[in-house]
């Protein structure tokens, strides 16, 4: 991220209350993951140590610290969507992507494909329970998922079989 | 937060049936260390805040006939409060943590010493085994050493990483810290010993902190390499009193030497053996 | 303009009537988060398309939601005169036949859910939309909604909630109006305490008594809080709340902020509620403009704001002292208490702050629009009021379900639900999030009420209700659940930390059929340690899942276990 992006972001977060986190969820949204440069650029501006920002980056789960593909795929693994089948869509994914989706030693889950078109993580909860199981890609929510509509929604984002 | 706190008005609590005096408001973990009545714990250091994270030194605080637990360091001395500190309720809930701490770091004497002395010897659990971890396999948690470092010490340089079961305490992108002065208050919290720092030449390695590495100055006498350059350069300067410029710089060895050696060229204006 | 008196309002008012019930048919496109999802955007696109940008004949608005989740896109149509009428199942091929008809006065009768001819939005008016469209079945008969009770949801669905014009002219502000110039601070605080409100987060704690310990408490500097956070998976209550009716959580914090004598206020919303979000920024700045929110409200000389704080994917934060610490920039470790929230040193930044749920007060201008003893009149001895519920799972009618508390869980999973999707048998209900239980249906007489809930091994907790049925395995619930709770823990404590991750082990080793008795009996003493000796809820409840299906449902855990 350039600075001076960074200064608007930590601009428009200048209440004490909810401005760590505030920033970082900025960063989260902009970028789709944390880059280490910027964390060390945001510890100089706002006289945070790095240790205090990289505890918030790994504990918080909205963060991620890996880069991520041009397509990030979160599946939903609240209650609602796991009793309608959110685990057998996440196994359809695997399939469909190739990549096996372990939870990695931090705890969280980003996995990327080889070609770095898509990436897959979990969420705990979009709200959106009424359309379980649900499915997030790049911000659009798709709901009532079944394992046979993937292949027509990961090709709207250009997934070839 | 450092505790800065002036005593209360002196009360008396119960203890297993027996009455003690205590300061009000004082915590009675402390109370009980100052009266030798054993109460196993971890996370506890007087200089520091409650936290609550070790969860061994619960007792049960009877109150109005009813038996509640809570944990030691965070109960605050008040008159007529009264404890128990080895109900069955107690026994039981304390034999599973600590067979729950013998399995999260099997290779800590001081966690098997302390389980035994409580007597659980053995675990049910899966332990924990981690080639090339860092702490050795004693990490308990306890966050001491976070806490000293950044709440007493300022630095901090460490710090919990992840969290729930994925948590681990060590300096941010396990690279070597920009922010640690190599004080050694970790090693010295540490409950279980789990911290390793070794010196190495002009160097104190913590071994434990990604092989974070502190110049160590040399003493201006002997050459030797006695303590970390920057730590040794701030307290210094925060002294109220300056220390005077030729002992400013030497190791404790040669400092008291020369000490010495100017009170008795003082006192006796020659030597203090020979005539 | 300020509004600074009951003048000024009705001005307000006004205008925002003219919205609701304009002199030409109206089109309303139900657009919280599930609308949209379901294709509701794709609805609204289409329809704006064929009427034109600017339409004098026909006002195309967008809503929120009212809850039949299973049922959107929801679009209603008003036409003057008319009952209020709500289509179902709209998609956007349908924009074009609903055009024509609302251009004659009509509506697709076929796409016809339900009409409403009157509407009593409870804090201060009623709708009279009028007579006619006598072959579309009316609200009160649609079976979904013929047992609820919107009183929290009074709105939901028939305003815009970017528009606090039209807040204000269902009664909006009215009773913050009442309250700041009217009512002496102790007075509202008596008042809330006789309606017996209880926390809605799930605690059930008197609200009325949180707001007398935390305006006793010393000191000039104080918070409220809105808990947003909503991190129970299934409920998501609480954002049909914020994305519809975002004004109502804003009034009552006004009016609790008052009654207690604080002038800062936070809502800590959750990072995964983007639409939450911008709604809620939207209506402070409406409230602001307006003089609603900031200095001198009404002219009392009381001031008020609130800001907006986000989470970031910690269930633990929905835990009081994790939350303030979130919200000052730390990680979500919950630290023990002395000192409370309310006590000088507890709170955020150390000020004595009182933290309530949105759904909490959401319930305040209703509560003192109406009186305390309308509000203790609906729901059960001790337990009054409505409580809006998320019924999901496998359940035949989706949705957002308010009742009155003490309504039993049969009423609300057959009578409003309907029993199990697809005829399946319904099984069991897990009510309470993860901190919550599974209870078996032959268990569903039990009134939903905070303390019937406990005595049968769950709780209330924030309101959802996820429906399991005969396909369903009860261990594997349990497990999801030790999973969940396992990898939001925080980790400071031993206890949660390391016996939830040994309890998931015991657990995915009775599912692999490798168990025996004797991790029965481990699972039995390490889950009652978890629970005695946890730092926070989040570990004192977790164990519930498990402790429940082994009590209800022993037989699966059996038929999996060698001996």
């Amino acid at each position: 991220m350039d600075e001076r992006t960074l200064d608007a972001i930590i601009a428009r977060h200048d209440a004490p209350a909810g401005r760590l986190l505030g920033i970082l969820g900025e960063i989260q949204n902009q970028e789709g993951y944390v880059s280490r440069e910027t964390l060390e650029m945001l510890s100089e501006k706002v006289g945070v140590r790095i240790s205090q920002l990289y505890g918030l980056a790994t504990f918080y789960s909205y963060f991620t610290l890996r880069p991520v593909g041009d397509h990030v795929i979160t599946i939903c693994m609240g209650t609602a969507c796991h009793v309608k089948g959110a685990v057998a869509i996440l196994e359809a994914l695997e399939g469909l992507l190739g990549i096996k989706s372990d939870v990695t030693d931090d705890g969280k889950l980003s996995i990327t494909t080889i070609d770095r078109k898509f990436t897959v993580e979990i969420a705990r909860c979009f709200g959106a329970c009424s359309m379980a199981p649900v499915l997030r890609i790049d911000g659009n929510l798709y709901g009532y998922a079944t394992p046979e509509d993937l292949p027509g929604i990961l090709g709207e984002y250009g997934w070839k079989p | 937060m450092i505790q800065q706190e002036i005593p209360g008005k002196p009360i008396t609590v119960t203890i297993n049936g027996k009455e003690y005096r205590a300061n009000e408001g004082e915590i009675l973990l402390s109370v009980a260390i100052r009266e030798k009545i054993e109460i196993p714990h971890l996370c506890y250091e007087a200089s520091l805040d409650p936290y609550g994270a070790c969860r061994l030194c619960m007792v049960e605080v009877v109150r109005k006939g009813k038996r509640e637990m809570a944990t030691s360091c965070t109960l605050r001395a008040a008159d007529g409060l009264e404890v128990l500190t080895d109900t069955p309720e107690i026994v039981k809930h304390r034999s599973i943590l600590f067979e729950l701490y013998l399995a999260e770091a099997p290779k800590s004497d001081v966690i098997r010493d302390m389980a035994a002395r409580y007597g659980v010897t053995r675990t049910r659990f899966l332990k924990r085994i981690e080639q090339g971890d860092p702490l050795g396999n004693k990490c308990v948690l306890c966050g001491l050493c976070v806490r000293a470092c950044s709440e007493i010490m300022g630095a901090g340089a460490i710090n919990f990483i992840n969290r729930g079961p994925y948590t681990v305490v060590n300096t941010p992108y396990y690279a070597p810290s920009r922010d640690c002065f190599g004080c050694g208050a970790c090693v010295r919290v540490c409950p279980t010993n789990a911290i390793e720092m070794e010196d190495a030449g002009a160097e104190r390695v913590m071994k434990s902190w990604s092989g974070t590495r502190v110049p160590l100055s040399p003493c201006e006498c002997c050459g030797r390499y006695y303590a970390p350059r920057e730590l040794s350069a701030s307290v210094l300067a925060r002294l109220d009193t300056p220390l005077k410029e030729e002992i400013a710089r030497l190791c404790p060895e040669c400092r008291g030497k020369h000490i010495a050696r100017e009170e008795i060229l003082a006192k006796h204006g020659g030597s203090a053996k020979h005539a | 303009m300020r509004i600074v008196s009951a003048a000024d309002m009705e001005k307000v008012s006004r205008s925002g009537l003219r919205k609701i019930r304009p002199e030409k048919p109206r089109i309303a496109v139900g657009l919280a988060t599930c609308g949209i999802a379901v294709g509701g955007m794709r609805v609204y696109d289409r329809i704006k398309e064929i009427i034109g940008e600017e339409n004098p004949d026909i006002e195309l608005a967008r809503v929120g939601c009212i809850g039949y989740c299973r049922e959107e896109p929801l679009v209603n149509i008003t036409i003057p005169g008319k009952p209020l009428v709500i289509l179902h199942r709209v998609t956007p091929g349908d924009a074009e036949e609903i055009v024509r008809a609302v251009e004659k006065g009509e509506v697709p009768v076929e796409k016809a859910l339900c009409r409403i001819p009157l509407w009593d939005h409870i804090t201060g008016c009623t709708q009279e939309y009028g007579a006619g469209f006598d072959g579309i079945p009316r609200y009160e008969d649609v079976p979904f909604f013929s047992h609820q009770k919107k009183v929290i949801l009074r709105n939901s669905g028939l305003i815009n909630p970017e528009q606090i014009d039209e807040y204000i002219a269902i009664g909006g502000y009215a009773a913050a109006l009442k309250a700041l110039s009217g009512m002496a601070p102790e007075a509202i605080i008596d008042e809330v305490e006789k309606s017996g409100l209880r926390g809605r987060g799930g605690a059930g704690f008197p609200t009325g008594l949180k707001w007398r310990i935390a305006r006793n408490a010393e000191g000039d500097r104080k918070f409220v809080i809105c808990n947003a956070d909503e991190g129970d998976p299934g409920a998501y209550m609480n954002r049909n709340e914020m994305e519809s009716d975002p004004h109502m959580v804003l009034e009552g914090m006004l009016i609790g902020a008052y009654a207690i004598g604080v002038s800062e206020g936070l809502i800590y919303i959750r990072a995964e509620y983007p639409l939450a979000i911008r709604r809620l920024q939207t209506a402070i700045g409406q409230a602001r403009e307006y003089g609603l929110l900031g200095k001198d409200i009404f002219g009392t000389g009381f001031s008020f704001d609130i800001g907006i704080a986000t989470g970031a994917g910690a269930f633990v934060c929905g835990e009081s002292t994790a939350l303030v610490a979130s919200i000052e920039g730390r990680t979500g470790r919950p630290h023990p208490r002395p000192p409370r929230l309310t006590d000088p040193g507890g709170g955020l930044f150390g000020y004595p702050t009182d933290l309530n749920n949105v759904e909490s007060w959401c319930n305040i201008p209703v509560i003192i629009s109406k009186g305390s003893k309308w509000y203790a009149g609906i729901g059960a001895k001790g337990n009054s009021g409505t409580k809006v519920f998320s019924l999901v799972g496998k359940v035949d009618r989706v949705g957002l379900v308010e009742v009155p508390l003490g309504t039993s869980l049969n009423t609300i999973v057959f009578t409003i639900g309907n029993g199990g999707a697809g005829n399946k048998k319904v099984k069991a209900v897990q009510t309470g999030g993860p901190s919550g239980g599974c209870i078996p249906a032959r268990l569903f007489d039990t009134p939903v009420d905070y303390e019937s809930l406990n005595r049968i091994g769950s709780i209330m907790g924030s309101g959802g209700i996820v429906v399991m049925d005969e396909d369903t395995d009860m261990v594997d619930i349990a497990r999801y659940f030790i999973n969940f709770a396992a990898s939001e823990s925080c980790g400071k404590c031993v206890p949660c930390r390391e016996g939830l991750k040994h309890t998931l082990l015991i657990l995915n080793k009775i599912l692999a059929k490798k168990a025996t008795k004797k991790d029965l009996e481990i699972l039995s003493d390490l889950t009652e340690t978890i629970v005695a000796t946890s730092l926070c809820g989040l570990g004192q409840t977790a164990p519930n899942p498990v402790l429940t299906t082994l009590a209800y449902f022993r037989d699966e855990y059996d038929a999996l276990v060698n001996p």
